[in-house]
């Protein structure tokens, strides 16, 4: 069986040991690189150059799409809405590359819904990740998803929620 | 306080043991018992049968639902289709799990439920993650679409527009803006013709979809 490619998204080099270490010995993955390498990558022995007249996303997602991981562990940050936009662009060039993100305490949990939101199908936090990241990454990986339990009932109240909002939308606009 | 109910005892019997670290009761027979239990003890949760007599789930979970809110459903069933289930979590439930569970787990379970989680299989959790985000592209495509409709205002039709949001009267926008009531409804007027509505109050949902608390004007 071919094991899970997996590669990493982060420029913090401390960030990346974490990763590294937290999947070290672990059974079926194999880690490729460090996509967000700001020096290049080194694929094979190949190196890449670094490309500079393209902007972050389009960098990294063409970073990705010449690894073309199964699966991408990034940190999430306080610039959701940047962290957001790469998984947007991602789900829709890289559909085949499952990103699962790693939180540390001061990420607020409504960030964390809007990162799913957006793409990422598994998120564990710093803490949790030296124990059950290998495990996130094969779940994540069979097409499963990767969400605290109570994360995912304030995501079906969300989704609930808004069902509701629509039917109620529906029955004003036919009683108008 | 924990409810359960089903029409087997051999199966009420099982959860029992799964749940005798919390209080509870259990129920036997038909559905008009349950819903005056239900009403009368308020449960944290009810673990209930897929196939009790007059439930006819999902549709029939909504009565339960609204006489005691507050309870957290958990169905406890044969094996089920994705949809099938899918269904059930649409209409409210927080746990689903196989009717012959091991009493160990089925503790694990009503924890669980207790601290507002959701009991549900992997195989659907990715189903829910599509579904947040569908409602998310949603919400933002309408917030740009009433931002595009905005950004026709003139910038005074914009603050009229948010004064209508925030519930003033003419009168009052008038006094606030140091202009007649008639050039503010003058204002409106044209704001009703650009925004192609017909009242304040569509106006005022318009400017509360798309602007936020935090940005200013």
């Amino acid at each position: 069986m071919q094991p899970v490619t997996v590669a990493i998204a982060d420029p913090d080099p401390g960030i990346q040991t974490e990763f590294e270490h937290s999947l070290q010995g672990a059974q079926g993955i194999k880690v490729l690189t460090n996509v967000a390498s700001s020096e290049g990558d080194v694929v094979n022995n190949r190196r890449l150059k670094p490309r500079t007249s393209i902007s972050p996303i389009e960098d990294a997602v063409a970073r990705v799409r010449r690894l073309n991981p199964r699966v991408l562990l990034a940190s999430l940050n306080q610039c959701i809405d940047a962290d957001c936009a790469m998984l947007e662009t991602l789900r829709r060039e890289c559909p085949e590359t499952l990103v699962v993100l790693l939180a540390d305490e001061t990420v607020r949990e409504e960030q964390v819904m809007q990162a799913l939101a957006s793409g990422a199908r598994g998120c564990l936090s710093r803490e949790s990740a030296q124990y059950d990241l290998s495990k996130a990454v094969h779940v994540v990986e069979r097409g499963e998803a990767w969400v605290p339990r109570r994360l995912l009932g304030k995501i079906m109240d969300e989704v609930r929620h808004w069902c509701h909002e629509s039917s109620a939308e529906v029955s004003l606009g036919s009683a108008c | 306080m924990v409810l359960l109910a089903s029409s087997s005892e051999e199966t009420l019997a099982r959860w029992k043991r799964g749940v005798s670290d919390f209080p509870s009761t259990h129920c036997l027979t038909g559905l008009e018992l349950l819903k005056s239990e239900l009403v009368r003890l308020k449960p944290g949760i009810l673990l209930i049968d897929l196939d009790f007599p007059g439930l006819e789930a999902p549709a029939g979970l909504a009565d339960l639902m609204n006489l005691s809110p507050k309870t957290r459903i958990v169905i406890l069933s044969p094996a089920l289709s994705d949809e099938a289930e899918w269904s059930l979590f649409k209409a409210g439930v927080r746990g689903c799990c196989p009717r012959d569970i091991e009493p160990k787990q089925l503790k694990s379970v009503v924890m669980a439920v207790q601290q507002g989680e959701l009991w549900i299989r992997r195989t659907l959790t990715c189903r829910l993650l599509d579904e947040l985000g569908v409602i998310v592209r949603e919400k933002n495509q309408i917030k740009q679409a009433t931002s595009n409709l905005l950004a026709n205002l003139t910038q005074r039709e914009h603050e009229i527009a948010r004064l209508v949001g925030n519930g003033e009267s003419n009168k009052q926008i008038a006094q606030h803006l140091s202009i007649t009531e008639r050039t503010v409804k003058a204002h409106l007027t044209e704001i009703f013709r650009k925004l192609d509505v017909a009242d304040r109050l569509k106006l005022s949902l318009i400017v509360n979809g798309s602007i936020g608390a935090h940005e200013q004007m």
